[in-house]
């Protein structure tokens, strides 16, 4: 018995590739060296010295702790993003919504940041997510909303909410919560009380990273082990079966909605606290809720995946900064190339699946012979 | 304040804004309503217009000759579609999923490009680029009122017009259009009549790229003389919204693109009038589309409820 269940763990754990999570991981990785072998190929056209370069990228973010510090920092904000599109995405929800609740709910923290609403170092940033939390929360179920009801599309509704909500949150800084400082288009400073400080400076590791931690095993759990995750996946991958069985695609489209809304909430207090000391508009957050839904893709949709990705891709993003002080050639968005071939391969369900097959095939072949 | 916005409206000036403005917005909806007559959500036009503006303006700049720009604008329109076809029927990705990476990192491949080639990360006013002109008209030019707003556009915004009629002719009046049709309404039974629906998907989406790109080299060797960094902001999704709108019929379809460009017309105007706050007024033609695409799946809900029309 002990034997049997023994030879079944192993079995799941086996490194072949008729395992699929090992074949995965494979893939992933065959996907990354293809990614970075394009790469090598861009920058021999565009730098003088390309092997450098890659070296680089890859390597300079761990030459200075200041460096994997700012790979800390930035990354947070990207992870929120992932969590929030991994979770839409499980459930087959295309709503693109977090860019705009992003830039929205950056109008709710300042809100709150800027004015003496509490003197306490601990309350006053805890007001400022709650805050973004709730208001994200509802913000987002709108285009999910309209979608469940009456059938609109929910992604061409969700990027023209997102534009409209950045035109508000401009205008609501500029007009209620502005500075003439700065060329008029910022808020005014945030209170000392609400920024949020470091708990190990030199990695700059914030509360806001313990937060993110916390959130993605909770998210982990619930996505993986409990009824809600089930459902929401259930849904994602056969939404005929998930409502044969009963599910109530409404309310799993508004619950789904309502999570990435308080994780984009987050996400957005997380960098103008940390990061920032103001907010403006048309710079502090954007193309993050954007950036959300590529390293969800990376991740596959799981959350653990999702902040490895987010840190990940702000590791070469910072590679890719430290290469732009001393080569000039290369700049920051070749990361989108790498970012853009890794997901469209990883995606391919097609990719490698002959390899598969005939490794597949020999395996039998080899046990047969047994 | 109001009195100067009222006193634009309605007037020469704003007529042809509107049909300048409508070309890139049909456009896209063309290109949108193509790709989804064989049943394919092509939701890249937006990435695929970023692509092809670029690609145009460079093509122009190189070749010194904007039509061999719209070439290579179209190029790489179809291209882009043909990548998209490779990786979601020969690779069995989630075509949404390739479509949405595509839109998302298309403005930082573009951005990366135009510094390559020009050291400037926002636009390519530093190449002297030869662009398209405007087309006079004989006749028409010198009809009083309809002269003034039909005669003088931009060549392509003539092409578009005529694309308008032809797709019209191809979708509905030949047995090709008939044949993508029947792959929209049922894929199997398409099959089952001896229709090659792969090939005639690829070919939807292709054609679907050459009319986005031609919104795209519309936006940059016509109507902004440049490329710049997010110039198509959002043009490609009304295209995609007006699709979402048409729920199939065609001349719904280029009604909604050409009312979106009337509130893009009008959100013109209220921004060159400092008494009205910029911000908000930017976000009127994104307002209208989330309006109308609203409204417009309100009704269809309530009809397919009362069983007038039925559910597809």
């Amino acid at each position: 018995m002990t034997e049997n269940k023994f030879s079944k763990l192993s079995k799941n754990y086996k490194l072949s590739i008729s395992n699929p999570k090992f074949f995965d991981a494979v893939k992933m990785f065959i996907s990354i060296l293809i990614a970075l072998a394009i790469t090598f190929v861009i920058l021999c056209l565009v730098s003088s010295d390309p092997v450098n370069a890659i070296i680089t990228i890859l390597t300079g973010p761990l030459t200075k702790t200041r460096y994997i510090g700012a790979v800390i920092e930035s990354f947070i904000p990207y992870a929120f993003a992932g969590l929030a599109a991994g979770v839409l995405f499980s459930a087959g929800a295309f709503n693109l919504g977090a860019e705009g609740i992003y830039i929205l709910s950056g109008a709710v923290v300042t809100a709150i940041a800027i004015n003496p609403v509490s003197t306490s170092p601990v309350l006053h940033p805890v007001l400022c997510f709650l805050g973004a939390m709730a208001f994200g929360g509802i913000m987002m179920i709108l285009p999910s909303f309209l979608k469940a009801k009456f059938g609109t599309n929910e992604m061409v509704v969700s990027l023209m909410l997102n534009s409209i909500y950045a035109g508000i949150a401009a205008y609501v800084v500029r007009t209620f919560l502005g500075t003439l400082k700065r060329g008029g288009n910022s808020s005014k400073d945030y209170l000392a009380t609400a920024r949020i400080g470091y708990l190990y400076e030199p990695l700059r590791i914030s509360a806001c990273f313990i937060v993110l931690i916390a959130v993605t095993i909770i998210l982990y759990l619930v996505m993986k082990k409990s009824r809600l995750g089930y459902q929401i996946r259930l849904a994602g991958t056969n939404p005929r079966f998930a409502e044969y069985s009963g599910i109530s695609a409404f309310k799993l489209a508004i619950s789904t909605a309502a999570i990435a809304g308080v994780l984009s909430g987050m996400g957005a207090a997380t960098a103008l606290l940390t990061q920032t000391s103001f907010y403006t508009p048309s710079q502090s957050l954007v193309g993050i809720g954007f950036s959300g839904m590529l390293l969800s893709m990376l991740g596959r949709n799981n959350p653990i995946g999702i902040i490895i990705a987010a840190f990940m891709i702000k590791y070469l993003e910072q590679g890719t900064a430290i290469l732009y002080f001393v080569d000039k050639s290369v700049p920051s968005e070749i990361v989108a190339v790498v970012e853009g071939i890794v997901i469209m391969l990883i995606s391919s369900q097609h990719f490698l699946r002959k390899f598969r097959e005939k490794q597949l095939l020999k395996e039998g072949l080899e046990e047969h012979v047994e | 304040m109001w009195s100067s916005v009222f006193s634009t409206l309605f007037t020469m000036r704003f007529l042809q804004a509107i049909i300048r403005l409508a070309t890139p917005i049909v456009f896209a909806a063309l290109g949108a309503f193509t790709a989804a007559s064989t049943g394919i959500g092509n939701i890249a036009i937006e990435s695929i217009m970023t692509f092809s503006a670029l690609a145009g303006v460079l093509g122009s700049y190189l070749f010194n000759n904007a039509w061999l720009g719209v070439i290579c604008g179209l190029a790489i329109g179809i291209l882009t579609a043909l990548l998209i076809t490779f990786f979601s029927m020969k690779l069995g990705a989630d075509a949404f999923l390739i479509m949405i990476a595509l839109n998302t990192f298309a403005d930082s491949v573009a951005i990366f490009i135009l510094y390559q080639l020009t050291g400037d990360k926002g636009t390519t006013a530093s190449l002297a680029t030869p662009i398209l002109y405007t087309l006079d008209i004989p006749i028409i030019k010198d009809i009083p009122i309809l002269g003034e707003i039909l005669s003088g556009q931009y060549i392509l915004t003539y092409i578009c017009w005529l694309l308008v009629i032809i797709m019209f002719i191809v979708i509905y009046k030949t047995p090709l259009g008939m044949r993508m049709r029947a792959c929209g309404l049922n894929a199997d039974a398409a099959k089952t009549a001896g229709i090659n629906v792969e090939r005639l998907q690829v070919l939807s989406l292709v054609l679907s790229g050459v009319f986005a790109a031609l919104g795209g080299v519309y936006l940059s060797l016509n109507y902004l003389k440049i490329f710049s960094k997010g110039m198509v902001s959002g043009q490609g999704w009304m295209g995609v919204a007006a699709n979402g709108i048409s729920n199939g019929n065609y001349w719904t379809l280029i009604l909604s693109g050409v009312i979106f460009a009337v509130f893009r017309a009008v959100s013109i105007i209220f921004s060159s009038n400092s008494a009205f706050p910029t911000d908000l007024v930017g976000a009127i033609p994104y307002f209208s589309v989330f309006v109308i695409l609203t409204a417009a799946s309100i009704i269809n809900y309530y009809r397919i409820k009362r069983g007038k029309i039925e559910e597809h």
